[in-house]
């Protein structure tokens, strides 16, 4: 479960396929824990002024065959369907579930796989059973597979950093477009805030970041888009800062916009015990739809569809009033 | 011999001694020394390549980069992996092959229905014989073997290379459930038999398709 | 030093009062403590014809001041973020490219064309990096964007390094840099390779290089 794996012991004697390791392999113990490969690979993703490593030339591949050769020469990594790990991280990018029953993944988030399985929509036929066990959530089910049978399954979302989460008992609540995959035992709910949702119970999901998740602990105020979700805490709540609006100076800003607004008016703030998850980002990706509320009093945003905000609401467009701004080159 | 080598995972640097490499057109970023560009008609395949190119409608546009000194190639900030060919035959869709030393021939290949399903033409690229090549990857590569009795499935959109004895087919991966509309969202996949390796990329480019 | 690697795309850095930060705007992920978060009413230190400038190179990378008691995260867009350390040098860097710097730093804001003349307006033109990057002198800590990482070319005397303007993201040292172009108007007119103009850094110093021809 560590990563990097082990290399391969026997480079071309790899197990027949159904002699791995069981299902389900062994989890962490902990409650709630993320998979620690990160020391290994901030190594090699340690910035770009590393000096070069010297020239080596390259062993010949296995079987004849030409091998890629990564940073630093060391032999690279060969995978196979005996060798790849059992849910956990192939590399921070990539995650490999051993499949055994079934999985749901996002559309278009398989990037290859060893062994039987097929792909079916959600919310068809036999598979309305699944859907009400685990979708409590008005969830586009559209936007989502389930992958059925037994093999290996490489997941994978534009290069952007993956993190397995397993949760004991427990719960999280996630970004909408940052969760890519998660085990039939947990069960999927809309979160309060919009455009989240809260993952509820015992198992394993696998969720994006744009960039290695960083963990913070409350009280912290968080940009709104750098937000990749959080867990035990209670949800957050809005924070608005624009002291420099009040006086002479700040009401001649607020009616011109000349000087601006600081982009960072608005922030999600945390308090209580628990953990937050952000990430470096302010272009999103793109947001699930997840559904519509059913118009309701006392049901926030009943009725419309929640798709991400895009920053501070009411405030967002004050330093463009007019363009002003931006055409005096302030 | 041009020497390749790795600055960082992102950065290409080639030294020269007045020899040749070729390069995808405008993938350099900076140099020092000497360094002339001259660009390629036809991605340097003489008649025939240019011909099947204009058909497919791929554009590989390639430079050939000729000096002395070192020269630093990178591509929209993909990982970087350094081939050594002894011989062998290296596949690699043509968006993904940034540089390879003048030693080695590059041509096309038809690649069936794949490159249809992932919109790169119906042509892929081989490389044959002694040398390096640079091939980009968007997120470092994961490479997976392929042998007798162990096939493999890959979208099409992650797919990068291969080598060794591969046969390619296009399946469907799709249920019933996708002839009615509602897709599984793998309609599309390339299942690899044989003995080799193949390399995905952790990232899926955009497709005709859609969401193959 | 002020600016702490999170991780390759992310750095936090402690304020103390007394302090001050400079940043992008908008590119504050998360802070804890009292901190206040200023936009600069005129845009960097030039007075009016930095204004003037500013408008005219179409920069629009206005700046705030971080001031306070506490620890703020800065990040943006999920780009690299690469940490320089001044230690009475200057170091001048495309404005675009700047996420943070320490308040410490004497900041201007440089016309290219003063040095290289016609071709530098040309530079600017062609590139669409502005004509005006901004210059920042004296003992302190720089935060700058790129896609991909960056790696660092030294450059020495008589050893020119030559930058594909799109890649080119910041240089330090006694350096002056020009437009070049390698290739007749022949190969720069349809059927380039990609590579007709260059920019040249010579003298004693360093360039610091993205992986990558996109420019953010």
């Amino acid at each position: 479960m560590s990563y990097p794996p082990q290399p391969p012991q026997s480079p071309y004697g790899q197990q027949p396929y159904g002699q791995q390791p069981p299902y389900p392999p062994q989890g962490p113990p902990s409650g709630y824990s993320q998979h620690q490969y990160e020391q290994s690979h901030q190594a090699t993703q340690a910035g770009m002024h590393v000096p070069p490593p010297p020239y080596q030339a390259s062993p010949a591949g296995q079987f004849g065959a030409p091998v890629f050769q990564p940073p630093g020469g060391d032999a690279p990594q060969v995978w196979d369907a005996g060798t790849l790990p059992a849910d956990d991280n192939v590399n921070p990018y990539c995650f490999s579930v051993d499949l055994n029953g079934a999985y749901y993944l996002q559309k278009g988030k398989m990037i290859a796989y060893y062994g039987e399985m097929r792909f079916s929509g959600i919310g068809r036929g036999v598979l309305d059973r699944v859907l009400e066990q685990n979708f409590n959530s008005p969830l586009h089910a559209s936007d989502w597979v389930v992958a059925e049978g037994r093999g290996k399954l490489l997941l994978a979302d534009r290069s952007y950093d993956l993190n397995s989460y397993d949760l004991e008992d427990g719960n999280l609540t996630v970004r909408s477009g940052n969760l890519l995959a998660f085990e039939p035992t947990l069960r999927l709910k809309q979160s309060i805030i919009p455009g989240f949702l809260t993952l509820i119970g015992t198992g394993k999901f696998v969720a994006a970041s744009n960039g290695p998740v960083h963990f913070v602990e409350p009280p912290i105020r968080v940009d709104p888009q750098a937000l990749v979700g959080w867990a035990d805490c209670p949800a957050p709540c809005h924070h608005y800062d624009h002291s420099y609006l009040h006086g002479v100076i700040g009401g001649l800003r607020h009616l011109t916009g000349i000087g601006g607004a600081s982009g960072e008016e608005h922030q999600f703030e945390f308090i209580g015990a628990g953990q937050v998850l952000m990430q470096s980002s302010e272009t999103l990706m793109a947001d699930r739809s997840v559904g519509v509320v059913a118009a309701e009093a006392g049901v926030p945003g009943a009725g419309v569809p929640h798709q991400q905000h895009g920053g501070a609401p009411g405030l967002g467009n004050l330093g463009n009033l007019g363009d002003l701004g931006r055409r005096f080159g302030l | 011999m041009a020497q390749f080598r790795l600055q960082g995972s992102r950065v290409l640097a080639v030294d020269l001694a007045g020899d040749t490499v070729k390069a995808r057109n405008g993938s350099m970023v900076a140099y020092t020394g000497q360094m002339g560009f001259k660009k390629l008609s036809g991605g340097g395949d003489g008649l025939r390549g240019m011909v099947t190119r204009r058909l497919t409608g791929e554009r590989m546009e390639v430079m050939e980069v000729k000096g002395q000194g070192t020269c630093y190639f990178a591509d929209k900030a993909t990982e970087i992996n350094l081939v050594r060919l002894n011989g062998e035959t290296l596949f690699v869709e043509s968006d993904n092959l940034l540089c390879t030393e003048a030693t080695l021939r590059t041509g096309t290949s038809f690649t069936g229905l794949n490159g249809m399903a992932s919109g790169n033409g119906l042509f892929t690229t081989k490389v044959e014989g002694q040398g390096w090549a640079a091939v980009t990857s968007n997120g470092p590569a994961v490479i997976l073997r392929v042998a007798q009795g162990l096939p493999l499935r890959v979208d099409p959109g992650a797919y990068v290379a291969h080598t060794g004895n591969l046969h390619r087919a296009l399946k469907s991966g799709a249920g019933w459930s996708t002839l009615i509309g509602e897709g599984g969202g793998e309609a599309m996949q390339v299942e690899f038999t044989g003995e080799g390796l193949v390399y995905v990329q952790p990232s899926e480019r955009m497709t005709l398709g859609g969401e193959v | 030093m002020a600016f702490t690697r999170i991780n390759n795309k992310m750095i936090s850095a402690q304020i103390v009062p007394g302090q001050r930060i400079l940043s992008q705007r908008g590119s504050m992920l998360g802070y804890t403590g009292e901190v206040t978060f200023q936009p600069n009413l005129m845009g960097g230190q030039g007075g009016v014809m930095s204004m003037i400038g500013r408008r005219v190179a179409n920069e629009d990378t206005p700046l705030m001041t971080v001031e306070g008691h506490g620890t703020v995260m800065f990040g943006h867009g999920g780009h690299h973020v690469h940490v320089i350390d001044l230690v009475g040098d200057t170091l001048y860097v495309e404005a675009d490219r700047l996420l943070a710097f320490e308040g410490s730093l004497q900041q201007s804001t440089m016309f290219m064309g003063q040095q290289g003349g016609l071709m530098g307006v040309v530079r600017g033109q062609v590139t669409g990096q502005g004509l005006f990057t901004t210059k920042l002198t004296g003992k302190g800590a720089v935060a700058v964007l790129a896609h991909g990482g960056v790696i660092e070319l030294p450059i020495f005397p008589g050893q020119p390094v030559h930058v594909d303007p799109q890649a080119y993201v910041a240089h330090r040292g006694e350096v002056t840099n020009k437009l070049s172009s390698a290739l007749g108007w022949r190969d720069m007119v349809g059927r380039g390779s990609g590579e007709a103009f260059q920019l040249e850094l010579s003298g004693q110093g360093a360039v610091y290089v993205q992986a990558s021809e996109v420019k953010l």
